[in-house]
């Protein structure tokens, strides 16, 4: 029995318990668990199913007393599951990032798709129009575009990549979050408490 | 019934705060010994959860006053008894408690009387 006790100050000292409060919850335990085992009883005489949960139940009784926040247990989840969320969505809005600069910022090595004339005036970004004609654009490597189709975008190549990459990641992302988040939704709704309210 | 043991706990979920206060109107008394004088009055909360964090809460509600005493030989205990507000509660509680037994007695007896013969 004072194996639990120990797991329960371990709990309590992990959530910062102040030690007064702590050394009287133990002092009142074990005070309880001594008279139950000098009577023939056991843990479960004292304290019902928590006895087989020294962490929960500490848990919950620092947290009735005030002293915690509720949800003690699942804190280390707490922060993971919005870090999990938000360190792949900083690596997406980056990458859109690099690519819309490289896309304004990269105009020497921009290739066409397609074109018949120049509506935009300079600039990294130029559009291309309906009209008669053809004209030839400088391309990345010295190479040269010649555009024949009824309009286009004069883009960088690795920015078009990036943004596809970037973009499509936090779409996916905003998907699996979603599916995610709904479905913690439904968990909470359809399951019963795990342990009665009171423990 | 497979989750009989389920619907005990929600239904004591609500009203084991009342019961430990019914049981401290039997006098002053420490966290095992309410558990003692509830399994006398014929709710045992073997397999449900403990009355620790709950007595916590009416602590801190302020309908419960505590103080230490000494108990038979023993260390020094923590001895809850009802505070003038927890009388109150309880008596609230009770009214609240019979009501809705009440209410639920009416549904459940007018199913017994469509399904017996």
């Amino acid at each position: 029995m004072s194996q639990f006790v120990d797991e329960c100050r371990r709990e309590w000292r992990r959530l910062g318990v102040p030690d007064p409060i702590a050394n009287e919850m133990a002092a009142d335990l074990t005070a309880d668990l001594e008279e139950a085992e000098a009577e023939g009883g056991t843990a479960e005489d004292v304290l019902g199913n928590s006895a087989f949960d020294p962490r929960r139940f500490a848990a919950a009784w620092a947290a009735a007393r005030g002293v915690t926040s509720p949800p003690t247990l699942d804190s280390p989840s707490r922060w993971r599951r919005p870090m999990a969320i938000a360190l792949p969505a900083l690596v997406g809005v980056l990458v859109v990032g690099a690519g819309l600069l490289l896309l304004v910022g990269r105009r020497s090595s921009a290739f066409a798709v397609v074109t018949h004339r120049i509506v935009a005036g300079p600039g990294p970004i130029r559009l291309f129009g309906p009209g008669a004609g053809r004209i030839v654009i400088p391309g990345p490597l010295g190479r040269t575009f010649v555009g024949s189709g009824v309009a286009g975008v004069d883009v960088h190549p690795l920015a078009v990549l990036l943004l596809f990459v970037g973009l499509g990641g936090l779409g996916l992302l905003a998907v699996l979050y979603w599916s995610f988040f709904s479905g913690s939704r439904r968990y909470r709704r359809h399951d019963g408490p795990r342990t009665p309210g009171w423990n | 019934m497979g989750n009989a043991e389920g619907r005990r706990s929600q239904l004591l979920r609500g009203v084991l705060d009342l019961c430990l206060l019914a049981v401290m109107g039997d006098g002053p008394a420490y966290g095992y010994e309410m558990t003692k004088r509830l399994r006398a009055r014929g709710l045992s909360i073997v397999g449900e959860g403990s009355i620790y964090p709950l007595l916590g809460r009416l602590e801190r509600d302020g309908l419960v006053e505590t103080h230490r005493a000494a108990s038979n030989g023993g260390p020094p205990r923590k001895y809850y008894s009802l505070s003038p507000e927890g009388e109150r509660a309880l008596e609230a509680g009770v009214s609240e408690w019979q009501a809705a037994r009440d209410a639920v007695d009416g549904a459940l007896g007018l199913v017994k009387a469509e399904v017996m013969p």
